[in-house]
């Protein structure tokens, strides 16, 4: 017995929590998933500017409401941690328990300009890993995911899932859509070498000038996408994480070897 | 009503201020390699300000007078003291837009009030620019602070311009500022108007006197107060707080360049960001 898990694709409306609130709650309400999870900041949208400061209590109000839900829910906030700190926040509602994890790395190139709103965790005091249903899981929030640490630590930590809320705009179209190859190809490196399950969920259509490309994914440890949201347009897929899967890897890799030399070496780089 | 408490946040040291904006205004002219500023002049506050700021700034200026059959005549009476004022005599050119506007009008088939008056402005907008080119000069725009925040203008008409001097100035400051230049106490306390069509007033078609507009501006924008205690500290009505700022939250578009939709690797606007001065 495994793990259901509903990635659900949504177009969030930039600054309205009400009405995004209302979509999560239909979601929610209707799933017959486990663990319902949401894209980043899916409870305010992404592309806010200075709205971050105008949405940011609204959203962990509608945590509170949401941690009413008889289920394991995985939503994107704005959390203030202390008066006018602002954080890049996954609220984790297990149980009618909430907690929540902090983005580490903020993007502050291109066109994303998260700094200039949010203060990153601190992985001292901000890895952590859950337990639902037999399932031990981290969470990490998009740009996380294209750095090596935040999943290894939670790994080595004991999760043999990572959720990715993310909110990846689309960009480099050409033939392919570069992005998208781009994700596919974090996302089973990091469930090849650690042996775990990835589930990357991500926006969908357009805020601002931007376009979020949708396409969440769930691939397994073995390196396989087992399941995939459309492109473009709203879309819920569900899948069943077990850990057989996991130990299939695991049996056959050299994941159980760690060599924290190499972490020493790295300390003192 | 204007609480004291925001008066004396928004009594500026104007004489600072001019030295300031004077600077600017040269400063841009050169380095955008222009030799010299256009403006419009209604006869207003805003624009009698703008055009003494400018006459500072440079002595190679030209000032347009664009009447239409809605212009008070006061206002056109006012303008030339402006003119007057600045040692103008010889740097402005009168062009009545009755006829061009009739053109527009019947090429649209329209007699609605808002849409001519939309069109007076962009026909000003079109003089400024053809005379700006033809004499190598900048079109300075007229716009303050509360005007651009409520979106009190028409996208490409008067918001069509190069740059705003006053554009940080609520029009309150404006009227301070005015004085302190010698604008005259009439123009000074001349309730604004675009006069796009007659009879109209800013404060009458929006509900509300500058004063407590601004304050609201003031207080909702830059110290981020909620709206009951704006409300309180105004001693207005919580629906017309909020409703000046819905008209803020409602006019972004005005404020923003047209959206462009992604697709590359670097976006105009997005991820391509370049400042004004390049190469």
């Amino acid at each position: 017995m495994g793990l259901k898990v509903e990635l659900a694709q949504i177009r969030p409306k930039l600054g309205d929590v009400k009405l995004n609130l209302e979509k999560h709650l239909e979601i929610i309400k209707s799933s017959t998933a486990d663990c319902v999870i949401f894209p980043e900041l899916s409870l305010t949208g992404y592309v806010l500017r200075d709205l971050v400061y105008e949405t940011y209590k609204e959203s962990e109000k509608a945590v509170e409401r949401l941690a009413e839900e008889n289920k394991c829910i995985i939503v994107g906030l704005i959390k203030e941690i202390r008066p006018g700190i602002l954080r890049n926040s996954a609220a984790i509602i297990i149980d009618h328990k909430v907690d929540y994890i902090y983005k580490f790395y903020l993007p502050t190139y291109g066109l994303f300009e998260e700094r200039r709103y949010f203060q990153a965790g601190d992985p001292k005091k901000d890895l952590k890993v859950f337990e639902y249903k037999g399932i031990k899981f981290g969470v990490v929030i998009c740009e996380d995911a294209w750095h090596y640490e935040p999943i290894q630590a939670l790994v080595l930590m004991g999760a043999d899932t990572i959720f990715i809320p993310s909110a990846s705009p689309m960009r480099r179209l050409s033939a392919k859509l570069w992005i998208q190859d781009s994700w596919e190809a974090l996302l089973k490196a990091h469930s090849l070498i650690n042996g775990i399950w990835t589930a990357f969920v991500n926006n969908v259509g357009s805020q601002e000038e931007e376009f979020f490309w949708g396409g969440s994914m769930i691939v397994s440890p073995s390196g396989e996408i087992v399941s995939r949201a459309k492109l473009f347009e709203e879309d819920n897929i569900i899948a069943e994480i077990n850990l057989d899967e996991v130990r299939k890897n695991r049996f056959f890799s050299s994941f159980r070897d760690v060599n924290k030399d190499f972490y020493d070496v790295l300390r003192n780089l | 009503m204007m609480p004291e408490y925001v008066r004396q946040k928004l009594t500026l040291d104007f004489a600072e201020v001019t030295r300031y904006l004077t600077k600017r205004i040269k400063e841009y002219i050169e380095e955008s390699g222009k030799d010299g500023g256009i403006m419009g002049l209604s006869g207003g506050i805003d624009s009698s300000v703008t055009a003494m700021l400018l006459s500072r700034a440079t002595k190679y200026f030209h000032i347009l007078l664009m009447p239409s059959s809605s212009t008070p005549k006061k206002d056109l009476e006012d303008a030339m003291k402006i003119i007057k004022l600045i040692n103008a005599e010889d740097k402005y050119t009168l062009i009545n837009i009755d006829n061009i506007t009739q053109e527009f009008s019947d090429a649209v088939k329209t007699t609605d009030k808002i849409i001519i008056g939309n069109i007076k402005a962009r026909i000003r907008m079109i003089l400024l620019y053809a005379f700006a080119q033809k004499m190598n000069y900048l079109v300075v725009g007229t716009g303050d602070k509360s005007e651009i925040m409520l979106g009190y203008f028409t996208k490409y008409g008067d918001g069509g311009v190069d740059i705003l001097p006053i554009g940080d100035l609520y029009k309150t400051q404006v009227r301070m500022l005015g004085k302190y230049l010698g604008v005259p106490e009439d123009i000074v306390s001349k309730p604004p108007s675009p006069a796009l069509w007659e009879g109209q007033t800013a404060e009458g078609e929006i509900g509300l006197d500058y004063e407590t507009i601004d304050s609201i501006l003031y207080l909702k924008f830059e110290e981020m107060r909620d709206v009951e205690e704006i409300s309180e500290m105004t001693k207005t009505d919580i629906a017309k707080v909020q409703k000046i700022i819905r008209m803020v939250k409602t006019s972004q578009h005005k404020r923003l360049p047209p959206e462009i939709f992604r697709l590359s690797g670097r976006a105009v606007n997005s991820d391509w960001r370049y400042p004004r001065q390049w190469g």
